[in-house]
């Protein structure tokens, strides 16, 4: 036979881990902020392609389906491209004997590239100071001294 | 620092710019390496393809079984390009490319043979590496053969019910078409130095008789002439026309739908392509 106190102690130890047993089958929700891409496919007619089958082709390896996918019913299908793969990702959607590709250029972290230049970022920043360091040289050299 | 030697610095940056500029534009050139370097070629096969309703036949929109005993089409003027950036039928029919590679000759392919799944038309054995992604050709009259005078022959039985029409059907009027990548469940036209790569001049003929597994207010059965109208012209159970007499036979609306069939007819994969009539 438990005593009084005993079965106490029992039931608060048990309040105790009624709350861990409970998590166990919980939900656990986070979320990351990504860069990502979000294709809208529709008819000429303008009708969503709903359920339209993607298919993603990397820039590393155009020959092999990188991802693969279907768009909702609005037509839409997100990715987030590999930021270690910057170029030319290619996007293909079909369904039903029709279908189209779009390329979306990528620049270095996996967003899209920030113009058409093709320069990176050391390029253009080499390219403004040689620039800048000319007008300067250029400057200097009309106001030296005659001697 | 003496203003002299700054500006020969200024000069070096100057230069260095150039350079960088230089390196700039070799990305594009990585598209140079994916194209290959100058002189590495590799062997491009031509094909043309009528899929399966071509091969195993189909049931129209308008409930008749047909099976084709042949579907010839006559091809000339096929040619592949490589374009960056690539060609889209948007853009019309002016085509900028940096690599063509243009086929010789005219060819007679029957689609409806099993084995063309899909038909080789011809190769070319010495095409420059790339990615092949447009593709033009002219569907134009045989000289000679089974299908002389036709670009497009199709002869085969339809089936409906107890009723049974065999049909010959010549169309006559030429077609150019130019379309951009391959669209389908493989890439096609990634040619690679020393290996093979196919390009496919695709024809649905789904959209000219419809298609009876779909709903019958799918956009491909309402824009297809579907074959009751053929199967009106039958006598003693056998149809023969050409393009000229299915211009006299066929209702104006018809006729306007069959014109509008052949320029939507051709595809490469599932990639719509530009067309007109060459006359």
């Amino acid at each position: 036979m438990i005593s009084k106190k005993t079965a106490a102690i029992l039931t608060a130890i048990g309040l105790l881990l009624l709350p861990n047993a409970a998590a166990a089958h919980g939900v656990e929700l986070s979320y990351e902020t990504v860069q990502g891409i979000e294709i809208t496919a529709r008819y000429d007619s303008g009708e969503p392609m709903a359920g339209g089958q993607v298919t993603v082709y990397a820039p590393d390896n155009p020959a092999d389906p990188w991802l693969t996918g279907t768009c909702d019913d609005a037509g839409k299908f997100f990715f987030t491209p590999d930021p270690e793969q910057p170029g030319w990702w290619e996007v293909q959607v079909r369904l039903a004997g029709h279908g189209d590709l779009i390329r979306i250029e990528t620049g270095a972290g996996g967003g899209p590239a920030a113009d058409g230049t093709g320069f990176t970022t050391l390029q253009k920043l080499v390219m403004v100071l040689a620039v800048a360091w000319g007008l300067a040289g250029t400057a200097l050299f009309f106001s030296r001294r005659k001697s | 620092m003496k203003p002299a030697k700054f500006c020969a610095a200024a000069l070096v940056m100057l230069l260095s710019i150039m350079l960088v500029a230089g390196c700039a534009g070799s990305r594009d050139g990585a598209n140079g390496e994916e194209n290959g370097a100058a002189g590495e070629t590799g062997t491009l096969v031509f094909t043309a393809n009528g899929e399966e309703f071509a091969r195993e036949g189909f049931l129209t929109k308008d409930g008749w079984e047909i099976t084709f005993d042949h579907a010839y089409v006559t091809l000339s003027n096929i040619t592949a390009y490589q374009t960056d950036p690539p060609y889209d039928v948007d853009q019309g029919w002016e085509i900028n490319y940096e690599v063509k590679v243009e086929l010789p000759g005219t060819y007679t392919v029957d689609l409806s043979d099993p084995g063309a799944d899909p038909a080789v038309v011809a190769e070319e054995t010495a095409a420059p590496a790339g990615k092949y992604n447009a593709l033009s050709w002219n569907l134009v009259r045989a000289a000679d053969g089974p299908a002389a005078g036709s670009v497009l022959l199709l002869a085969g039985r339809a089936a409906r019910g107890e009723e049974e029409i065999e049909f010959v059907i010549r169309l006559n009027e030429e077609v150019a078409y130019l379309g951009g990548e391959y669209i389908g469940d493989q890439r096609k036209g990634l040619l690679t130095a020393g290996g093979s790569a196919e390009l496919e001049m695709t024809f649905h003929f789904d959209h000219l008789f419809g298609d009876g597994t779909e709903d019958e207010n799918d956009p491909l059965n309402l824009d297809a002439l579907g074959f009751d109208p053929l199967a009106a012209l039958a006598v003693d159970g056998k149809v023969e026309v050409n393009t000229a007499a299915l211009r006299e036979s066929l209702d104006s609306e018809n006729f306007e739908l069959l014109q509008a069939i052949m320029i939507h007819l051709a595809h490469v994969g599932e990639g719509h392509c530009l067309a007109r009539f060459l006359e």
